[in-house]
C-alpha cells in the first residue's frame, strides 16, 4: 500500500438524464487526471444521471456491475487510475428497488460499491421517495490506501463517519449533491468529520443548475487536522489535484487521540436513546 | 442562505425559535445574488435553446430589476422589454422609467398600446360590467401575457416573469395574467429584498422609491390595497415561512395577533393560485400529483 497519493477532485455539471454525456465527460476528467499524474479521480453523487431526474430515475438506474460500471472500468484500466462516482443502483433482485450509491472502480476493475445510508426527504430533497437505504459501510483496502465512501446528507451522522473510521478508512470520500443554500452546513461539517476521525476526507460536489437548484460545488481535500488542504470554485465546473500522505494522520492521531478514547458503552446508550426519541 | 443566519445562532447556543424578526434577517449577500440569478437566467436560456427573454417591462421596480439582471445576463440585445400601457393606467413617469431602465442596461423595448384590444374584449363580452374593476383588471393582466407570449412565440423567447415573493405568497397577482411566465427569477425574493437587490445593480433610486402598483385601474397602489406596508408584511412572511407561530410573529412585531393571522389566512387560500391544475387522481400515474417529471426546458 502506498503511503503518497495523489487525488483529482472532479467537480462536474452532470446532464440530468443523459448517460453517455455524462460519462463522455468522465472519460475526460480521468484523462486530464492522468496527465496531472493523479491516482484516483472522484467525481459528485449521482454524476452519471445528474440528480435531479425524478420518475426518470427508474429507466436510469443500473446494476452493479452493469453496463456503465463495465465502461468505467475500461477507462480506470486504460488510464490506470481509480475511479469514484455516483450513480443509481437497480438492485439485482428485483425490479424497482434503488439505491443511491457510490462506486469504487480500479485499474482491477470494480473494487465496490456503497449505498446511501441517509436518503434527504425533506425540503427540496425527495430520496426516500425512490431509493432503499442501504444498511452497510463501506471500507475497501487498495492500493491507495483503505478507502471509506459516504454520500452527501451521510455528513450531518458522524456516525456513518465513525464506522468507516473504525473499519480503518484512512481516506474518507464523501459525494455530494449539494444546493446553494446548505453550504455553510458543509463547510462546517467536513472539517468536523475530518478532525473528529483523524482522517483525510475528500468531499466532492456537483455543480450546475438542475430544476433551479444550484449546485454549490467548493469541493475540498480536508487533511485529518481540519485544513483544507485544496478547495474548487464555487457555482462552477472544476478540477483540482492534491497529494496527501498517510503519515499525516499519526501526529494528529496522537495530539487528538479520539479513537483512543472513544466510549463503546456511550454508543449503546445512543442506540438506545435514538429508538426512543 | 438561511443557513448563513443560522449559523451565529448555532454557535451562540441559542435555539433556532429565537430567531429575531428584524429588518436585518432579510439581508443578502446581493452581489452573490445576483450572480445566481443571472447565471439561472442564462442557465436556463441556453439551455432551452431560446434566442433570448420578453418582459413585461412596466417601469416599475420589479420588473426593471428582471430586465436589468436579464440584460446583465445574456446581454441586452437578447433582451426585449414589453411597454403595454392603457388609456385608463396610462402613467407618464412609468414609461419614462420603463426608458430610462431599458437605456441603461441597453435592451431592446417595443412601446404598444394595448387600449383598443381590451376595448375589444370588453364590448366582446356579453356580462361585461365596466365599474367591476377587479374583473376588468385581470383582463388587462391577462391581455398582456398574450403579448408576452406572442413575441416569444414569434421570436424564440422565453417569458420571464417578475413576480416577488411577498405578492405571490399573498396571492396579490391575476392568475395566468401578470404570473405567467416560463422563469421567474426574483420570485423567492420579497418586496423589500428586491429593493435592496435592484439598489445594488444599478436600477434608478426613483424606481426603487416610488409606490408599488399593479396598475390594473387609476390610483392603483399595492400597500393601500394589501392594508400593510411591505416593510412589516415581509417580516411577518419570512416568520411564517420559517414556521414560527402567529402569536410569536405578533410579539417579537409588536402588533396584533390578529393581523399576522389575516396574512396567514390570505397566503393559504391563494395556494390555488401557485399552482398547476389540480385534477382528480383516476389512473397509473397522474399530472400534477404523482407524475414527477424533471423540467427540461
Amino acid at each position: 500500500m502506498r503511503k503518497e497519493i495523489k487525488i483529482a477532485l472532479a467537480q462536474i455539471n452532470s446532464k440530468p438524464g443523459d448517460k453517455t454525456e455524462n460519462i463522455k465527460k468522465i472519460k475526460e476528467n480521468v484523462v486530464k487526471a492522468k496527465k496531472h499524474g493523479a491516482d484516483l479521480v472522484i467525481f459528485p453523487e449521482l454524476s452519471l444521471t445528474g440528480y435531479v431526474v425524478r420518475d426518470q430515475i427508474y429507466e436510469l438506474a443500473e446494476t452493479i456491475p452493469g453496463p456503465a460500471t463495465r465502461t468505467i472500468e475500461a477507462i480506470a484500466k486504460k488510464s490506470n487510475t481509480y475511479i469514484i462516482f455516483g450513480m443509481p443502483e437497480i438492485s439485482e433482485k428485483t425490479q424497482a428497488t434503488l439505491h443511491n450509491a457510490a462506486v469504487l472502480i480500479g485499474p482491477e476493475g470494480l473494487v465496490g460499491k456503497y449505498r446511501k445510508m441517509y436518503l434527504p426527504t425533506h425540503s427540496v430533497f425527495e430520496e426516500k421517495r425512490y431509493f432503499r437505504p442501504g444498511y452497510q459501510t463501506a471500507v475497501f483496502d487498495t492500493k491507495l490506501g483503505k478507502i471509506g465512501l459516504t454520500i452527501c446528507y451521510d455528513i450531518f451522522f458522524p456516525e456513518v463517519f465513525r464506522l468507516a473510521r473504525l473499519n480503518g478508512a484512512q481516506l474518507i470520500v464523501c459525494i455530494s449533491a449539494s444546493p446553494a443554500i446548505r453550504r455553510a452546513f458543509f463547510e462546517i461539517l467536513t472539517l468536523a468529520r475530518a478532525i473528529e476521525n483523524t482522517a483525510f476526507l475528500a468531499y466532492v460536489n456537483l455543480v450546475g443548475i438542475e430544476d433551479g437548484l444550484q449546485f454549490w460545488g467548493g469541493s475540498r481535500l480536508v487533511g485529518p487536522n481540519g485544513k483544507v488542504l485544496v478547495q474548487t470554485r464555487y457555482d462552477e465546473e472544476d478540477f483540482v489535484t492534491c497529494d496527501i500522505n498517510y503519515g499525516d494522520i499519526k501526529p494528529m492521531e496522537t495530539f487528538v487521540p479520539t479513537l483512543k478514547d472513544l466510549r463503546s458503552e456511550l454508543l449503546e446508550k445512543l442506540k438506545n436513546s435514538a429508538e426512543n426519541l | 442562505m438561511f443557513a448563513l443566519k443560522y449559523l451565529p445562532i448555532l454557535i451562540n447556543n441559542e435555539d433556532v425559535s429565537s430567531l429575531k424578526l428584524t429588518p436585518s434577517i432579510l439581508d443578502l449577500d446581493w452581489q452573490d445574488t445576483s450572480t445566481k440569478i443571472k447565471r439561472f437566467i442564462s442557465n436556463y436560456v441556453k439551455q432551452s435553446g431560446a434566442k433570448g427573454v420578453v418582459l413585461g417591462l412596466s417601469g416599475g421596480i420589479d420588473s426593471c430589476t428582471v430586465a436589468a439582471l436579464s440584460a446583465l445576463a445574456i446581454g441586452g440585445e437578447k433582451v426585449l422589454g414589453l411597454m403595454l400601457p392603457e388609456e385608463e393606467t396610462y402613467n407618464k413617469t412609468d414609461i419614462k422609467h420603463a426608458k430610462l431602465v431599458a437605456q441603461k442596461f441597453s435592451l431592446k423595448t417595443n412601446n404598444i398600446d394595448i387600449t383598443s384590444t381590451l376595448k375589444a374584449f370588453y364590448a366582446s363580452i356579453p356580462n361585461f360590467d365596466p365599474s367591476d374593476n377587479l374583473c376588468k383588471g385581470n383582463v388587462k393582466a391577462r391581455t398582456r401575457m398574450i403579448y408576452l407570449y406572442y413575441y416569444a412565440n414569434k421570436f424564440n423567447m422565453i417569458v420571464c416573469g417578475s413576480s416577488d415573493k411577498s405578492e405571490t405568497m399573498m396571492g396579490y397577482f391575476t392568475k395566468w395574467g401578470d404570473v405567467a411566465a416560463d422563469i421567474s427569477p426574483i420570485m423567492d425574493l420579497y418586496k423589500t429584498q428586491v429593493r435592496k437587490l435592484a439598489l445594488h445593480i444599478g436600477i434608478p433610486k426613483v424606481v426603487i422609491a416610488k409606490p408599488s402598483s399593479p396598475a390594473l385601474w387609476p390610483g392603483q397602489l399595492a400597500e393601500k390595497e394589501l392594508g400593510i406596508e411591505y416593510e412589516l408584511l415581509d417580516l411577518i412572511l419570512y416568520g411564517l415561512e420559517h414556521f414560527m407561530d402567529t402569536e410569536d410573529i405578533g410579539k417579537q412585531l409588536g402588533i396584533e395577533e390578529k393581523l399576522v393571522k389575516s396574512i396567514k389566512s390570505k397566503w393559504l387560500s391563494a395556494e390555488h393560485k401557485r399552482r398547476m391544475l389540480l385534477t382528480m387522481k383516476l389512473e397509473y400515474r397522474t399530472i400534477g400529483t404523482d407524475f414527477r417529471l424533471p423540467r427540461n426546458p
